[in-house]
């Protein structure tokens, strides 16, 4: 065995650390407050109102996430202590989405104070590459592939939503596309929890 | 002429020789799993291997206790949530003997792909 089939194999063991949903459910929901935050917006509360009003509920439906991980995942896997590279790669991760979402966030508010520009802000530019970086630094530093494909997929909801308001005209097309984009998440992640459950089992001492 | 002869064996004899200087204790299957499966992590507790090796708790234990007993792992027991727990991490002296055993093997294979 030599490096690379040594590193390769770490990273299958990391991987199968994330095989039970957890990513796709915490997408899901985070997509789910979106999008009912953006039907809050339509029914005539502000952007910001619509977001502190479904963040409690987003909040609470993470700590269940992280919840299922804590008693339900880990218990079946395993503890392990990875390496410290991977650890300075975790560290990475938690950094670059956490700065992006900052300048996201500034810029966002910058861009909301000024009418001209607020109409950019809310629908498309912002988000999707807030998207596409957070999910690609997440692919990267994570080593996992599949997760480019999820930041493609969020990254394209707000243009497609905003294509199908003009198509279809309806008031509700955004936060719908939004909606459904989040059940096929939480559908994912569902079937990822229970083929999970079916494979491991709680081992008795 | 003898000279060159005897260097020629020499190449051949001598890494296959290697084989019989082969660490047993790294050579069983059950026990390599184990020591290949904890030199990727910084520790990891029994749950971890008995998913990652696909071996049975009893077979496991065994095996632990061996590479515990030769100094190649190191064994904590503790409890957590009021449960034993198990965790056991690779000591340097047994990630040189899973090094040494891959490098012997890999020389070995050499010879016979040559």
């Amino acid at each position: 065995m030599d490096t690379s089939d040594q590193k390769n194999l770490e990273r299958r063991v990391f991987t199968s650390f994330f095989q039970a949903g957890i990513i796709e459910a915490f997408t899901g929901i985070i997509l789910l407050q979106l999008g009912v935050a953006a039907l809050f917006s339509r029914s005539g509360f502000g952007d910001w109102e619509s977001a502190l009003l479904t963040l409690p509920i987003a909040l609470i439906l993470l700590i269940a996430v992280f919840l299922v991980r804590r008693f339900v995942v880990i218990p079946r896997l395993g503890r392990v202590k990875f390496l410290p590279e991977r650890r300075r790669k975790l560290s990475k991760l938690i950094l670059v989405p956490t700065l992006t979402l900052i300048a996201g966030a500034v810029v966002g508010y910058i861009f909301s104070e000024n009418d001209s520009l607020r109409h950019i802000f809310v629908g498309l530019i912002p988000f999707s590459l807030v998207s596409i970086i957070v999910f690609s630094a997440a692919a990267y530093f994570l080593d996992m592939k599949r997760l480019y494909v999820y930041g493609a997929v969020v990254g394209l909801i707000f243009p497609l939503g905003k294509y199908l308001e003009t198509v279809i005209v309806s008031r509700n097309t955004l936060p719908a596309t939004i909606l459904f984009t989040a059940f096929v998440f939480l559908g994912m992640a569902t079937v990822f929890l229970v083929d999970f459950l079916r494979k491991y089992h709680e081992p008795e001492v | 002429m003898k000279e060159l002869e005897n260097q020629g064996k020499k190449q051949i004899t001598d890494p296959l020789s290697e084989i019989i200087n082969i660490d047993r204790l790294v050579h069983s299957p059950a026990r390599l799993s184990i020591l290949t499966y904890l030199s990727v992590v910084e520790e990891g507790d029994a749950v971890y291997l008995l998913n990652q090796t696909g071996l049975t708790w009893g077979n496991l234990s065994a095996n632990v206790t061996r590479l515990q007993e030769a100094g190649y792992i190191e064994v904590v027991k503790e409890f957590k949530d009021k449960k034993p727990h198990t965790l056991l991490k690779l000591t340097d002296r047994g990630r040189k003997a899973f090094h040494d055993y891959q490098n012997k093997m890999r020389g070995l294979l050499d010879v016979q792909t040559d």
